[in-house]
């Protein structure tokens, strides 16, 4: 079955670049979310096997964010979005308990290479 | 430092200069060479290279007979030996006037040492003249 | 795929539409900011600026997103001291998202984008003066500062290792960070959270900090895992990182009972395999100059003993042997410690190789092997221009586009390969593709219009010599031969650099099916075999590299080709130069019966030099040449021979073209 994801990102054009490159590798998106709060509340909402999170949104950061997401469920696997230069952030997220991250602008087969490592499929 | 090519006197800044020895009697030839290029000798195993001042600042006459004096000018990591007929002495000088209106662009200036005329020189000139004796030769 | 994965013109309007709400209400903002600048403000510009700059880098309009980096980097400055915010400064941030604006509207009519260089320039002495630091170069930031010092074993997390026989199993763990990977510092320091949930990290090397801040050498990480889990859950586990390989995993010999408290120093030594300090290499080189006259000053004792009377050679003699094998020792240690990785200069190559791929819209997979042969470390040095150099030719020249490897009924992917191999006391680098290969015939006719030869000179060309050609400087700088002959630019630079260090290059083509480009270099650069021949009063060394055989002969029995000597030379016959008119020194008087002429290849092709004694073969420490001796053409260097006779090295490829 396919493995559901939520995308999380403030900007339409992002999340649909990211959507597309899902779609692309054989999974479902089955929500999207454009800020910290709505993120987690999606989360608990639609329970997805993977988010994807972005680092940098308005009213709750990604790193917030990802914090709540495990407290809802310390099993959660986040991967984190990040631009180049924000190295510092993308620590404090692993830290914080994101499994991984992937490197924008984002590489349909980066992101699909790291996506599937986290689950555990390559 | 004062010292003289045959019976000219010149002068170079003593702050320049590393030391002076005598010169070898053999030399090794540098191959395709500028004419000036006397040769280069083995100090204390370093290889440097020595030119003939005479014929570097165009001075008329025979080339300078050996056995001379190497003054050994001081280049930072590396060393540049002038062959000259001997070495007069130190003195001060206080006033350098403008030189020759031919005289090669190493040349500083004339000074006047009692009633003697001295020529001074100037040591990156010198090393710079040397480097463009190689280049467009 | 190298480039965007997705058609970007499918995301234009979407681009266009969304980064201009981000502007309009950036430039809201700025309005507002005259109303007083609070911090949730100034967040709320730096989070437009940063989309803004997101999506453009997704679009590749690079030019754009630069801009709107250095505007959020401006803004990341003023979030943390909002105080900073003033009249000059807010009109700045309303012509950045004026400039802005306009990249967004020259972006969808498909127009080039406007040049914003002063306005990244005064974004960024803007932002440097708020922070009181230099500004920035405008290209690419600077590496990390190494620190000079060695850096200390990792600390264990708690500081106390408690060894007792209840401790959990011990695992040694070797790990590898893809090079090509994003942030390869993040990728590190992920491996090394997702470890510590499995247990206790100890012997991490290099340290969390060095890690975090990307300084990982090779890529490679090794560390010590004290856990109850089994080794397989740890592969299981490692295999969920993406590019970071489990390159080895084993257990630790428990260590044998702790020592008593105080000895806690000893038992670390115990544990590293090496401890290593930094060394400036320019010391390093100071190192080598003093070991190598030592090496000559013996050589000179040698041979004044050898003049000493009967009675006193044989104590003198033992004491100069021994001291030649302190110093020979001394010289090998020092040429040892010089040695260094290729991998210094490889590591950067996938990324490059990335780069370049994407920029020219090509396909390459590049597979770099042997990377972890030594070299002296100022030959590593050396070579890192060529050999990206060689990269760039080998993707910009050689790999072809997909539709056209389709057509040609290759694999759409292009593949380079770098691999490194040592033979014997050389190191060869072969930088291969399988792109079109060298147009060989294009080639001639290119030297020939060019005035380079004539079409009798470049149809005696043997096949290795016609490729050579690329390396010819007037060709090599002409543009529009890169493209015909799928080779070019900067060739001659490549060649004279791996001449310099006392190396040769070899080019292989196969018409359609890729070029190879062969690079052997010496593995260090200060000994060298030489043989010494006698012209005159002189004495010169010819590398024996270079030196292809020795013919005795007397000078009249030689041939006449076009009333010049020549020599015969088993199948071939060799143009004759005398050594002397070729150094512009005397000779000495001619044997009547037979004179030594010393076959060599240079970049003529092979030819005999007539030279007048043959003196014997000497290894020796080559010097370099100092200024002026360096103007000289046709020298490679200077070495002392042990009776104290300074003497030149000659530089063969280039002796008789010089």
């Amino acid at each position: 079955m396919a493995k559901k994801v939520l995308v999380v990102d403030d900007s339409v054009f992002m999340r649909d670049i990211i959507k597309d490159i899902f779609a692309a590798g054989g999974f479902t998106v089955i929500g999207e979310a454009g800020n910290g709060v709505e993120a987690v509340e999606k989360f608990k909402e639609l329970k997805p096997d993977l988010v994807t999170m972005d680092l940098v949104m308005p009213y709750r950061n990604g790193i917030d964010a990802t914090r709540e997401i495990l407290r809802t469920d310390n099993k959660a696997l986040v991967v984190m979005c990040s631009a180049l230069g924000q190295e510092t952030m993308v620590m404090e997220a692993i830290e914080a308990g994101a499994v991984d991250f992937i490197v924008k602008p984002p590489r349909a087969e980066d992101v699909l290479a790291v996506v599937k490592k986290v689950l555990g499929e390559a | 430092m004062l010292f003289r090519l045959e019976k000219d006197r010149y002068a170079l800044p003593l702050s320049a200069i590393r030391e002076v020895i005598v010169a070898p009697d053999t030399w090794t030839r540098v191959p395709r060479a500028p004419r000036a290029v006397r040769g280069v000798i083995n100090l204390r195993g370093r290889v440097v290279p020595v030119v003939d001042l005479r014929e570097l600042l165009d001075v008329p006459g025979a080339p300078t007979s050996t056995p001379g004096r190497v003054v050994l000018l001081d280049r930072g990591r590396r060393e540049l030996g002038l062959l000259i007929s001997d070495v007069d002495g130190i003195e001060s000088i206080e006033k350098v006037g403008p030189p020759a209106p031919k005289a090669s662009l190493a040349v500083k200036g004339l000074a006047r040492l009692g009633a003697l005329p001295v020529t001074v020189l100037d040591p990156d000139a010198l090393d710079a003249t040397v480097a463009r004796a190689f280049t467009t030769k | 795929m190298a480039g965007a994965s997705w058609d970007t013109s499918r995301y234009l309007s979407l681009f266009a539409g969304e980064a201009s709400e981000h502007l309009e209400a950036l430039g809201k903002d700025v309005v507002r900011l005259e109303q007083g600048a609070t911090v949730a403000l100034v967040d709320s510009m730096f989070r437009h600026a940063h989309s803004v700059k997101g999506m453009a880098s997704s679009m590749a309009f690079e030019a754009t997103a630069k801009l709107a980096h250095r505007l959020e980097d401006l803004l990341d400055t003023l979030r943390a001291d909002v105080a900073k915010v003033n009249q000059a400064v807010a009109d700045v941030i309303l012509q950045t998202v004026d400039a802005l604006s306009a990249h967004v509207k020259a972006a969808t009519q498909s127009q080039p984008l406007p040049d914003s260089t002063a306005l990244v320039v005064r974004l960024s002495e803007l932002n440097a003066g708020l922070k009181g630091v230099p500004p920035p170069p405008v290209s690419a930031p600077p590496p990390p500062p190494v620190p000079e010092a060695a850096a200390p074993p990792a600390a264990s997390p708690s500081g106390v290792v408690a060894v007792d026989a209840a401790a959990p199993p011990r695992f040694a763990l070797k790990l590898k960070i893809n090079p090509a990977s994003n942030q390869p510092g993040v990728r590190g320091f992920l491996a090394y959270k997702r470890l510590t949930t499995l247990g206790n990290v100890f012997e991490l090397k290099p340290p969390l900090d060095d890690i975090k801040a990307g300084r990982v050498p090779q890529g490679a990480v090794t560390l010590e895992l004290e856990t109850d889990q089994s080794e397989e859950s740890i592969t299981r586990t490692m295999r969920t990182v993406a590019d970071v390989e489990l390159e080895s995993i084993g257990l630790v010999q428990r260590a044998p009972p702790p020592p008593p408290p105080g000895a806690e120093a000893d038992r670390v030594v115990g544990q590293e395999p090496a401890r290593t300090i930094r060394v400036r290499t320019e010391l390093m080189d100071q190192f080598l100059d003093h070991a190598g006259e030592l090496l000559l000053a013996t050589a000179r004792v040698r041979q004044i003993a050898r003049g000493m009377p009967e009675a006193l050679r044989p104590p003198l003699d033992e004491s100069v042997d021994r001291l030649h094998l302190l110093v020979k020792g001394l010289h090998d240690k020092v040429m040892q410690a010089r040695m260094t990785p290729l991998a210094l200069i490889t590591d950067r190559l996938p990324r490059a190789a990335r780069d370049i791929a994407r920029r020219r819209s090509r396909d390459v997979e590049l597979v770099i092997t042997g990377e972890d042969i030594e070299l002296d470390r100022a030959i590593v040095d050396e070579l890192a221009d060529p050999v990206l150099h060689l990269l760039r030719n080998a993707i910009d020249h050689g790999v072809e586009p997909a539709e056209v490897r389709k057509a040609a009924g290759k694999p759409p992917k292009g593949k380079v390969a770098l691999s490194v191999t040592r033979q014997r006391d050389r190191v060869v680098l072969e930088l291969s593709d399988d792109g079109r290969g060298i147009d060989v015939e294009r080639l001639k006719v290119l030297v020939v219009e060019r005035g380079l030869m004539t079409p009798e000179q470049v149809r005696g060309l043997s096949e290795r010599e016609t490729l050579m050609l690329v390396c010819l400087p007037g060709l090599s700088t002409a543009t529009d031969v890169t493209d015909i002959s799928g080779r070019g630019v900067g060739m001659d630079a490549v060649k004279r650099v791996v001449e310099a260090v006392g190396g040769s290059l070899e080019i292989e083509t196969r018409a359609g099916r890729g070029t190879t480009f062969r690079l052997a270099v010496p593995l260090t650069v200060a000994m060298v075999n030489l043989l010494l021949v006698g012209v005159g009063d002189e004495v010169y060394g010819l590398p024996i590299g270079k030196v292809s055989g020795v013919v005795e002969t007397a000078r009249g029995r030689l041939a006449l080709s076009q009333s010049a000597p020549v020599l015969q030379w088993g199948q071939s016959v060799l143009p004759v130069h005398e050594l002397s008119s070729l150094l512009e020194v005397p000779a000495g008087p001619a044997s009547a019966v037979a004179s030594p002429f010393v076959v060599v290849d240079s970049d003529e092709g092979r030819v005999a030099l007539a030279v007048d004694r043959l003196l014997g073969q000497e290894e020796v420490v080559l010097k370099a040449l100092a200024r002026p001796l360096d103007l000289v053409p046709g020298l490679a260097g200077v070495t002392i021979l042990g009776n104290g006779r300074p003497v030149f090295i000659l530089d063969v490829a280039r002796l008789v073209t010089a």
